[in-house]
């Protein structure tokens, strides 16, 4: 394939701060959850002209050397379990092909409005039923008065545990669980496919490590990020064999993300374990609006409704905005537990160093 | 006395980053050509240098909060 110099903006410093500032919050988040940004960041790129497919592919190579600085920053703390992450990453891979060759033949079959139309309404089912099960068990810990007690795991991740099936078993030291592969296959399959889907498999992934395979919040969310690693590794290199990273959006992206993931990464040491579930939740509820507001778009170029494009105009835009809203507020979530943790006196301020 | 070494390595490491994204700035032209070559072994280019980027910056931003004073609370 021809190299596609054409394809590349001509980029402006105004668009240089907002990629460091929208760096700056996805990191953060990711750092804390282990994942999110690439919702807005895609789309953010795009509004300033990047081709989709260039902004997938910028934002690919961005994510996989800021998940390994993430992931090596949480694994001090000793909350990454390498293993269960390369083998959830292992099925995720085959997720991602058959999500992608899935994704080809509905925009085949039904054009790019309809693409988008699946994409949408598989964001908002996803995000909406896994995310009001998460805000839910977050609410219930809460008022439980258990938030600082250890994580208790979920009925069904107690069954998945008392499964024994012979030869599959598979013991992850870090999350202090044993499961059979054949439970953590097809949930890495489903974290690929969703990844592919709507570019954030993290979302299943880190639910489905706690709830089903009854890892701690902690434990899954930095896990998540070795995940990311492999996916953002694999995808980078697939997308540029064809020449479409743009090194400079991902490199800019970086500058702002490396900051931000570090801090979320030390935030998640001195907040009460729910918090994980309760940004994670905000995070996944709002953008599930987001995506809401634009169905009756792809509905309408589907010719099934009939909106003004005025309409259409300003419902794309509050989607955007809503996802917007989503990372500000994953990110104020955060920002406020590490006030709260400063003011109690949990973040070391510098010492004086010994003599 | 405080210890020193953090700030020296905050400083290091965040000149090897700005000259890094100087380079960057400065070569945009050429950098954008090679990389987005798919010949040869040009398609590798983009995760070398997304490691060397991760390494340089990512020890940077590090030291950065850790002048700044905000460090994790170690759990285990």
């Amino acid at each position: 394939m021809e190299h596609a110099a054409a394809q590349f903006i001509d980029l402006q410093h105004g668009n240089v701060l907002a990629l460091l500032a929208i760096g700056f919050v996805g990191g953060l988040v990711s750092g804390f959850i282990g994942s999110g940004g690439a919702f807005v960041l895609t789309p953010a790129m795009m509004s300033m002209g990047v081709p989709g497919v260039v902004a997938v592919a910028s934002n690919l190579c961005h994510k996989f050397p800021k998940a390994l600085v993430g992931a090596y920053q949480r694994n001090k703390f000793g909350q990454v379990d390498v293993k269960l992450g390369l083998v959830m990453a292992a099925s995720a891979t085959a997720g991602v092909w058959v999500g992608a060759d899935f994704q080809n033949r509905i925009k085949l079959d039904f054009g790019e409005a309809g693409s988008n139309l699946y994409v949408s309404l598989a964001f908002v089912a996803v995000l909406t039923i896994v995310g009001a099960f998460v805000l839910r068990d977050a609410v219930r810990v809460y008022r439980s008065g258990e938030a600082d007690a250890q994580e208790k795991a979920s009925r069904l991740a107690l069954w998945v545990q008392s499964v024994e099936i012979p030869g599959t078993m598979m013991h992850f030291k870090t999350a202090n669980i044993r499961v059979s592969a054949l439970f953590t296959l097809p949930l890495g399959f489903a974290t690929g496919v969703l990844a592919s889907t709507i570019a954030v498999g993290g979302f299943i992934g880190v639910p489905g490590m706690m709830y089903v395979l009854g890892a701690p919040g902690l434990v899954a969310s930095a896990t998540e990020l070795v995940i990311a690693f492999v996916m953002g590794f694999g995808g980078t290199i697939k997308y540029s064999l064809h020449g479409l990273v743009d090194i400079r959006l991902a490199l800019i992206l970086l500058a702002g993300s490396l900051f931000g993931i570090q801090l979320g990464a030390i935030g998640t040491t001195f907040v009460k374990p729910f918090m994980i579930k309760v940004v994670m939740a905000a995070i996944m509820l709002i953008v599930a609006v987001s995506r809401g507001l634009v169905v009756p778009v792809y509905l309408t170029e589907l010719g099934r409704l009939d909106l003004a494009p005025s309409t259409m105009a300003w419902l794309q835009m509050a989607s955007f905005a809503f996802l917007v809203l989503a990372l500000c507020t994953g990110s104020i979530i955060i920002i406020a537990s590490m006030l709260r943790g400063h003011r109690s006196g949990a973040i070391t301020l510098r010492e004086p160093a010994p003599d | 006395m405080e210890n020193p070494k953090p700030r020296l390595l905050l400083v290091a490491s965040g000149t090897v980053s700005g000259a890094l994204y100087l380079l960057l700035y400065l070569y945009e032209r050429e950098i954008m050509a090679a990389f987005t070559r798919t010949d040869g072994w040009f398609p590798v280019l983009p995760v070398l240098a997304a490691f060397v980027f991760s390494f340089a910056h990512g020890a940077f931003t590090g030291y950065f909060w850790e002048v700044l004073g905000i460090r994790a609370l170690r759990k285990k």
